[in-house]
């Protein structure tokens, strides 16, 4: 057994022991678990505690456990691992957590040590080593689509991607609708690659740099091209710099913190020009605000991070802040909102996307109860804890209305799951993005003020 | 879910998991055990033998049956929040888990009642009929989590029971596995006041030592038709308990009456739910009223009317239904923001005569400065339930030792000034010792017989709720022993 039992037995709060059992860098950070007062108010905002009711399942238990290692009093062991990659990095738990206890940045790290201490090996790491390393942060390499569909094959994901053909994922009358629009076959980054700037419709008001993120721009090459209609229609000069990369968030997720730390450097670096950098899928741009957090024990790195993730961005958030233009054409549907995790609670984003898709005439708004919980897409959590996903997804479709005909959201994952849902649980509703929605309204208001028929 | 065989060698784990249906159902290894060494009481921890999570009534009372035959201790946990650590498995108990049993069974709205599992959650009642106009009114500041079972065992109170009465006034039956197995239903058809011994209010807040409840009938409320609240920001404490004083005088009955001092200001600002409360005041009242549309108008003038009579620097009513839910976030997560301005926090549990409140606060003030540990004062000002928070840092030696003492010190002016030692958060072990501030020996002996006819052998959370009669003097040397 790999606990110290004299240790377990019988440990008062007030005796810590100094050796820890992190031994890496970059190790889980004191200030943040010292927060904890375990009163255990972040419980049931957690889905994994939901599914299993068990403490070592729950934000309190993880930061429980993490601090254990840090007092000597557990090891970096599987046992130790399990509960720690079973969590979906869903943030819910920082937004119910009164003292501000930071879970997200503790599991995170944690992993980081894990993943040192026992390298994955067998198929997960050959997967995984795969995907993180080979396939994201190389943009060409991820234009072969079929090397991701491989990736998508065992959550069940390559259904949907082949029933849907993923750029048709909405209404039957709004697909009519998307024939009409300008055809999207190419990712974005190679679309404008010889544009210095996409400009904007009219006046220019401001600049803005686009992340077009690396699966998003080869799987939604459509939202992409409707952000960057949407930002040019309301007077911004668009910028996509070539040499941008990955976000990294799903190597850090995976405890990958080294890549993560590299892809960052290399983002700071491709947007250091830009004042402001506009993302449209939510688990992104957590990241991107987040990428300080990697480089705690980098002083120079660290400040460029800061400067950097102060210029981040959600798009609903700068639609926002920075006024855009009400589409007056109607768009007659009855819809309702999910929550992205790294919307609501990893970037506190929740009445925006919501004021927006109300903006639009003609748009009904159902409420979803629990809008704000987690589908259960977590980055390629849905690969390597599939049955956990599979219940977290449920129960999330449980929450959707049934007489809605579409699901908004703002993040690329959570439309796939959700997408994998509705065929899942034979419901029918279709899933878009917000800025998807707010674009169509725009080009239908287009084609009407053009005496063009819109149907 | 394929059921997964258990394989240990300790033949109760392996018996233990055939009732459970499985490995999915047991933790047994330490590693899974660790998160169970405490509960919201953080200062005693102890490993559980196993933590169990039974589905049903029937697979907690073979739980308990084959507990009792093997002489292994046991004892119930809800969603581990309670303040006193009544779910610290002190002997190494087997921890029977009710988090599976968290379905609400029916709703009665006709004859107003619910009946829900023990795991169920106090707020998802609420939230499961609101939209059918109804409510479950007890309200712990901890209802996002805390289980009814919980509730029941702790009879639970909240900011809203100073109208409405403490949980065991909205319990109309359970049932019960008895410590030997034993099922039993009190009072399940709902019938007010059944002739005979009041066994449902002797098993509410009987703290888990008298039996694991599997099934509670509760109460449910109708809506009030209408609701305000208000704010106000005091410069002296007398000032703000004198007007609640007033207000009580003045006939009103406040949903609520809440009051924070300034210490507890500075936590809930510095936390996730901010309300911009300014910084230099020495205390808020955060005050209820609800009821019938007609009259709240009128009470609402007349609170205003005290306050300023009081010297309130400002006060003001909410605007709207959001602002409203702003104010009771920052207050119902006042505990936990304490995590925002301190490393750990010891709350205690006093109740007062209104009246004293500034004797009080003052006197604790005195024990803040004479341990140097600064306490901050949440108060449930309506009924006198005042919880003094005590800040330390547990990495600190010697601070634990000093909260401690200091959250005892707290309880002993309560009970000087005729008050008592606990009023919703229960004895648990914190405060076995402070039984003895307001029993004598004879009246404790009194009450663990009771318990022994319950609970003959003592296997069911034991070492909980009464200090050893006779021995007190043993275990406290032992508390300290264990501290060093
Ligand atoms: C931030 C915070 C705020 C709080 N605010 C309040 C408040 O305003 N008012 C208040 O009254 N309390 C408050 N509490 C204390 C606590 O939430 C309550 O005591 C609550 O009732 C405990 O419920 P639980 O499900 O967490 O029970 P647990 O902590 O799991 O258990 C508490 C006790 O009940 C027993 N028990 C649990 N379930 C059963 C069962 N089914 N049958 C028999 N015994 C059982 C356990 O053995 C244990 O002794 C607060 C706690 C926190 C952390
Ligand atoms: S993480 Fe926050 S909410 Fe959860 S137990 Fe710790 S302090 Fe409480
Ligand atoms: S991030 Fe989500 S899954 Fe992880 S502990 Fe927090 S609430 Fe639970």
């Amino acid at each position: 057994m790999s606990v110290r039992e004299s240790d377990l037995k019988q440990a008062p709060a007030c005796t810590v022991t100094s050796l820890g059992n992190y031994l890496w860098s970059d190790p889980p950070d004191e200030s943040k678990w010292a927060d904890c007062v375990h009163c255990g108010m972040c419980l049931e905002s957690c889905p994994t505690y939901e599914q299993t009711g068990q403490e070592q399942h729950s934000p309190r238990g993880r930061v429980h456990l993490i601090k254990s290692v840090a007092e000597g009093k557990l090891e970096v062991n599987e046992a130790f691992a399990d509960p720690v990659f079973a969590c979906l990095d869903c943030r819910a738990c920082t937004t119910a957590c009164p003292a501000d206890v930071d879970v997200g940045g503790l599991i995170e790290e944690a992993r980081g040590q894990i993943r040192q201490a026992m390298p994955l090996t067998g198929w997960k790491g050959a997967v995984s080593k795969f995907f993180l390393e080979g396939v994201f942060p190389h943009a060409n390499r991820l234009h072969l689509l079929g090397s991701l569909l491989k990736f998508y094959q065992k959550s069940g994901l390559q259904k949907v991607a082949r029933k849907t053909r993923l750029i048709h994922i909405m209404p039957e009358h709004l697909v009519e609708m998307e024939a009409i629009l300008p055809e999207v076959k190419q990712p974005v980054r190679k679309k404008y690659k010889h544009a210095d700037v996409i400009k904007a419709k009219g006046e220019t008001k401001r600049t803005v740099a686009l992340l077009t993120g690396c699966v998003m721009d080869v799987m939604f090459s459509d939202i992409n091209e409707a952000t960057i209609n949407v930002l040019t229609r309301n007077g911004n000069d668009v910028v996509i710099p070539q040499n941008q990369t990955c976000c990294g968030a799903l190597h850090v997720h995976a405890g990958d913190r080294e890549t993560g730390r590299k892809l960052a450097k290399q983002n700071i670096e491709a947007f250091k020009e830009a004042e402001k950098v506009i993302v449209n899928a939510a688990g992104c741009g957590c990241m991107l605000k987040e990428y300080p957090e990697l480089f705690r024990e980098d002083h120079e790195w660290r400040e460029k991070a800061e400067q950097f993730a102060a210029k981040v961005e959600d798009i609903s958030k700068y639609l926002h802040d920075t006024g855009y233009e009400k589409p007056k054409a109607e768009i007659k549907t009855r819809i309702t909102y999910h929550d992205a995790c790294h919307l609501a609670h990893g970037q506190g984003i929740r009445e925006e996307p919501r004021d927006i898709l109300l903006s639009i005439p003609g748009v009904e708004m159902v409420h979803m109860p629990n809008a704000d919980r987690c589908c259960g897409s977590a980055g390629i959590y849905n690969i390597t804890h599939s049955e956990m996903a599979g219940a977290v997804l449920k129960s999330k479709m449980e929450h959707v209305p049934e007489d809605v005909e579409m699901i908004s959201m703002g993040n690329p994952g959570c439309m796939l799951q959700m997408a994998l849902g509705v065929l899942k649980y034979g419901r029918n509703q279709k899933i878009v993005h917000t800025v998807q929605l707010l674009d169509w309204a725009y080009q239908k208001e287009d084609r009407l003020k053009e005496g063009k028929s819109w149907r | 879910m394929a059921v997964k065989d258990v394989k240990t060698k300790d033949q109760h784990i392996e018996n233990l998991a055939k009732i459970v249906g499985g490995a999915q159902s047991i933790l047994y290894k330490k590693e899974d055990l660790l998160a169970y060494d405490c509960d919201g009481f953080t200062i005693h921890r102890h490993l559980p033998k196993a933590v169990v999570f039974p589905k049903s009534a029937e697979e907690v009372a073979q739980i308990v049956k084959y507990c009792n035959e093997h002489d292994l201790p046991f004892l119930a946990r809800g969603a581990g929040t309670g303040l006193s650590g009544g779910a610290i498995p002190l002997n190494g108990e087997v921890i029977i888990s009710l988090t599976k049993m968290k379905r609400l069974l029916s709703v009665d709205l006709e004859n107003r009642r619910a009946v829900v599992e023990p795991g169920f959650i106090n707020l998802k009642l609420t939230h499961s009929i609101s939209n059918k106009g109804y409510y479950y009114a007890p309200d712990p500041s901890s209802q996002y989590c805390c289980t009814i079972g919980g509730n029941v065992a702790e009879n639970a109170g909240g900011a809203h029971c100073l109208k409405y009465g403490v949980t065991t006034n909205h319990i109309l039956g359970m049932e019960v596995v008895l410590p030997n197995g034993e099922m039993i239903e009190i009072n399940t058809n709902g019938v007010l006041d059944p002739p005979g011994y009041d066994l449902l209010g002797l098993l509410t807040g009987s703290e888990g030592t008298l039996g694991i409840v599997t099934k509670i009938t509760v109460r449910i409320l109708k809506n009030p038709e209408a609701k305000q609240t208000v704010l106000a920001y005091f410069d002296k404490v007398s000032d703000a308990s004198q007007a609640v004083s007033d207000i009580i005088s003045a006939g009103i009955v406040p949903a609520a009456l809440e009051m924070m001092d300034k210490t507890a200001i500075e936590g809930v600002e510095a936390a996730a739910f901010p309300v911009g409360h300014p910084k230099d005041i020495e205390a808020l009242l955060l005050i209820e009223v609800d009821g019938i549309s007609a009259g709240i108008d009128e009470q609402i003038h007349e609170i205003l009317e005290v306050c300023r009579r009081r010297n309130v620097r400002e006060v003001k009513v909410a605007q709207d239904e959001k602002e409203r839910e702003r104010w009771w976030a920052n207050r119902k997560t006042g505990f936990g923001a304490m995590g925002a301005i301190s490393p750990d926090y010891l709350v205690q549990d006093g109740v007062i005569p209104r009246s004293k409140l500034p004797e009080v606060l003052e006197r604790i003030k005195q024990i803040s400065e004479k341990y140097g540990l600064r306490i901050a004062n949440i108060f449930h000002a309506g009924d006198g339930n005042l919880h003094p928070l005590v800040l330390f840092d547990a990495r600190k030696p010697g601070e634990t030792e000093k909260a401690l003492a200091a959250g005892s010190e707290c309880l002993q002016v309560c009970a000087d000034v005729g008050g008592s030692i606990t009023g919703e958060h229960g004895v648990g072990i914190e405060k076995r010792e402070e039984m003895r501030f307001i029993f004598t020996d004879e009246e404790i002996i009194a009450q663990t017989n009771i318990r022994d006819v319950f609970n003959p052998k003592n296997l069911l959370n034991a070492g909980k709720l009464f200090p050893t009669p006779g021995r007190c003097v043993e275990v406290k040397r032992n508390e300290k022993e264990k501290m060093k």
